[in-house]
């Protein structure tokens, strides 16, 4: 009883303790480079990445985004992984999505899979390449 | 600098591509180089869209960074280029070797070049050297928006990258990186660019975050003066503070107000309780 009383305690101990680690890592108020970044440009980066965290979780966007082979999971960490400045483009194309029902999650799905900033990715298999006549 | 007539990365690896895989096959190519494994399935797992076929720029970027590399955007000239792979980094390119209103995306890697033959050497494809004139390049080059980046290790940083490419690359490490790895990306930024004030935040955030705050607080001066900027002010009060100079940081804080950007926070700094007592 008093070995499990104690490690109980321990187990409470080093939870609080890693607790107490990680909020004062979280909690060392100080501005960071990208907030200084984005003051000189744009603001509330931040907002515009949890908007795009939002938009996945959405079930019928999610569930598009799964049947083009990328999971919740692998699209978040996509997304974590972009800069504010690149968050904040793919933000502004949701913005632009039309409102209307299936519409909405078609061009949400199509802006975050496939268009992701307009410009976009390799499919290529022709090759060794061809030169042009020139 | 003198541009060497000719280079080429002669051992940097390749991964032939498979299918449409030419992102992730590009981007365990340019990380080998620099001595970090990453196997083109792990990376298509990460870069790759199933359904299109492709791996988006942005992507790429990320992909990079998440495998431990600073990924840098270069300038879009050949000159830059070239440079680059003289000064021993490979580039990652994208090409459109198609026609404008029917795209062929194709990601590459850019080993080599000689100029006297006017050609350029390349990891593409399914070809591990691939030869191609720079006329040619340029073309299909251009047809990107003359899109190139290196991914680097921290510390390492392209020769020809501007400040803003390298700050944006920065705070993009920063987002997946641990403290020391992001210290050594904004020592070697900051010592090219003394005088970029998001540069200096980084460090002094960097510095603070593997525990050394006497450096932070002397960093945070320094681009403080320097800038007479709010968050730098602010920072240095705050590192100020747990060293224990509390009247310092005050008097820090407090020149934070005249920066109508930051003097909320400043203000907000100036009613906490343990300095207000």
């Amino acid at each position: 009883m008093a070995r499990t009383r104690r490690l109980i305690a321990f187990f409470v101990a080093a939870c609080v303790s890693f607790a107490g680690l990680v909020q004062s890592a979280g909690a060392t108020g100080l501005i960071s480079a990208e907030q200084v970044a984005a003051s000189v440009g744009l603001r509330t980066a931040a907002d515009r990445r949890a908007q795009v965290l939002v938009t996945l979780e959405r079930a019928d966007v999610s569930a598009a985004l799964a049947e083009r082979g990328v999971s919740l999971d692998e699209a978040k960490a996509r997304v974590a992984a972009l800069t504010d400045a690149e968050a904040t483009q793919l933000a502004t194309e949701i913005d632009k999505a039309p409102a209307g029902a299936s519409e909405l999650i078609g061009t949400v799905v199509i802006v975050l899979v496939i268009l992701l900033f307009t410009d976009i990715l390799g499919y290529t298999h022709i090759f060794p390449f061809i030169h042009p006549a020139r | 600098m003198d541009l060497p007539h000719r280079a080429e990365l002669i051992a940097t690896p390749f991964f032939p591509q498979t299918e449409y895989r030419c992102g992730p096959a590009a981007l365990a190519t340019a990380l080998g180089a620099v001595g970090m494994v990453a196997a083109p399935t792990t990376l298509a797992d990460e870069v790759f869209l199933p359904a299109r076929g492709g791996s988006l720029q942005t992507e790429m970027l990320a992909g990079a960074r998440r495998h431990g590399a600073v990924a840098t955007l270069i300038p879009g000239t050949l000159e830059a280029v070239l440079r680059e792979v003289a000064a021993g980094h490979a580039v990652i390119v994208l090409q459109n070797l198609g026609l404008s209103f029917a795209p062929l995306w194709h990601y590459a890697v850019v080993v080599g070049y000689d100029i006297g033959a006017s050609e350029l050497v390349m990891r593409s494809g399914t070809t591990q050297r691939a030869v191609m004139p720079l006329r040619t390049f340029e073309h299909t080059w251009a047809r990107s928006g003359f899109w190139a980046f290196a991914a680097l290790p921290p510390g390492e940083l392209p020769v020809t990258a501007q400040a803003a490419a390298v700050v944006e690359a920065a705070v993009g490490f920063e987002r997946s990186a641990t403290p020391a790895q992001a210290l050594r990306v904004y020592e070697s930024a900051a010592k090219r660019w003394p005088d970029d004030l998001t540069l200096a935040i980084g460090l002094g955030n960097a510095a603070y975050a593997i525990g050394d705050k006497r450096r932070a607080a002397d960093v945070f001066r320094t681009a403080a003066e320097r800038h007479d900027s709010g968050a730098a002010w602010v920072n240095l009060a705050t590192v100020l503070m747990e060293l224990g100079q509390k009247n310092d940081a005050t008097a820090a804080a407090r020149r934070a107000l005249a920066d109508p950007q930051w003097a909320p926070r400043a203000s907000e700094w100036l009613a906490r309780p343990d300095v207000l007592h």
